[in-house]
């Protein structure tokens, strides 16, 4: 048990949200909020303006004309996704080295995480979700974990291998057998630490067992389903490969069917470079 | 010199010099193909099984469906000289989540597009590492058609 005291003490090496980040948080949250309260809490950080002009000008959007302020970019993306970027644009410190227990080359971590808040956002325009930066940072940050587990899991890599190889764990229930906690416990209790909503908390928790999901909250099976299509598209993808569980009840909780989840691959698929722009823009590799 | 073949994206050379590499497959399926006289080898890198899900995307990209990018991996190697009889075909990829099955199972139904082309077409698999859960890399070097399997964790190995 002193092993896992001394990898929760690790959350402390993270480099935290910025007060400005936690209030875009805080506030996107608020339905009533307006483009010039988001513009009153990022104008006085030059970095996260010009940070978040860079990657909306990327050719991810595709944008005919040229944006050179967060008006505009409200005007062209709506709030919700330009929220959604500038907290991208302070996420890839930490996820971006490499992560070698999950045999994660520098970026890969980033861009799977990228990847699947973009999916996460889309899926959830697609349900006319109404919580789209809630779901778009919980899927973004859902592996923090992975960033302190990964030197444990190089550690005992052949024992967590045989256990989901011989005993049918998941990668995740491996983890806990053989280290005593898994990656998404881990990047609760980050969550906890960097006083992020219980919701988000929970998401990042259960993010590999939506089962746990209330019946009315579609916020984690879209992300567990986001998950699962980086999973088998293979974006950033490592040594716990796709050894998780499927919940087909989730998905079909969530009306996608088959051929639903192809075209949302398909299109996903369609955006790759779009996305590696992004990735570059954002610092992540 | 490494070429990164990418999701849904296929290569062809005959160049001595070139490897050519596929990076992180899930549950889509990497496929080699290599002639040994010619020295002509390529790999697809398809990620859905038949295009018909969108047509649009299959006429732009054709490498992104099975039923489409197969036949073009052969016919884009014939064009630099390999011959059909001659060809070694490796076929790696269509990794599943634990549990995940009926059409849902896109790995498998990825597999079973490739059996079903290649059942029709008298194509032989001269070796293929498909399913299970694991994430895979592959490369194949065209001055000497060696193909190399990474799982990921694992390790490496000549197939």
């Amino acid at each position: 048990m002193r092993e896992i005291e001394e990898i929760i003490d690790q959350i402390d090496q993270l480099r935290p949200f910025s007060e400005v980040h936690n209030k875009i948080i805080e506030f996107s949250n608020n339905p009533n909020r307006s483009v010039a309260d988001l513009v009153a809490v990022i104008k006085f950080d030059q970095g996260i303006t010009a940070n978040l002009l860079r990657i909306c000008n990327s050719s991810y959007f595709g944008l005919r004309k040229k944006i050179s302020s967060v008006k505009q970019a409200v005007a062209y993306l709506g709030i919700e996704k330009v929220e959604n970027l500038v907290t991208m644009g302070n996420s890839a410190d930490n996820f971006r080295r490499a992560q070698e227990g999950y045999d994660l080359r520098e970026g890969d971590l980033w861009r799977y995480s990228v990847s699947s808040a973009l999916i996460a956002q889309d899926l959830a325009e697609k349900r006319h979700l109404n919580n789209i930066s809630l779901i778009f940072t919980s899927a973004l940050l859902k592996d923090i974990g992975k960033v302190i587990l990964h030197r444990y899991v190089k550690d005992s890599f052949e024992d967590i291998n045989s256990a989901v190889q011989n005993e049918g764990l998941t990668f995740k229930e491996a983890e806990e057998k053989v280290i005593g906690i898994h990656h998404a416990e881990l990047g609760a209790k980050v969550a906890e630490k960097w006083n992020f909503n219980p919701i988000m908390v929970g998401i990042i928790r259960n993010h590999h067992d939506p089962d746990k999901a209330l019946h009315n909250d579609l916020s984690l099976p879209i992300i567990y389903l986001a998950d699962s299509i980086c999973m088998m598209i293979g974006i950033g993808v490592g040594s716990d490969g796709l050894a998780y569980r499927y919940y087909q009840d989730i998905i079909d909780r969530l009306h996608f069917s088959d051929i639903d989840v192809q075209k949302a691959m398909a299109d996903f698929s369609g955006k790759l470079r779009g996305v590696e722009e992004m990735i570059t823009l954002s610092g992540g590799s | 010199m490494e070429i990164v073949v990418g999701v849904g994206d296929m290569k062809v050379s005959n160049d001595p010099e070139i490897v050519l590499a596929t990076y992180s497959l899930g549950s889509c399926i990497g496929l080699t193909i290599f002639d040994p006289l010619s020295k002509v080898g390529g790999i697809l890198h398809y990620m859905l099984p038949e295009s018909k899900i969108d047509s649009v995307k299959a006429k732009k990209n054709p490498y992104m469906f099975g039923d489409t990018g197969i036949p073009l991996l052969f016919k884009e190697s014939y064009k630099l000289g390999a011959n059909k009889n001659r060809l070694k075909v490796k076929v790696v990829g269509g990794a599943q989540i634990l549990d995940q099955n009926g059409l849902f199972n896109i790995g498998k139904i990825n597999y079973l597009i490739l059996r079903k082309l290649f059942w029709k077409n008298n194509v032989m698999i001269d070796f293929e590492d498909v399913g299970g859960n694991v994430n895979r890399t592959l490369k194949l070097e065209i001055n000497s058609g060696k193909t190399i399997l990474k799982v990921s964790g694992v390790g490496s190995s000549i197939i």
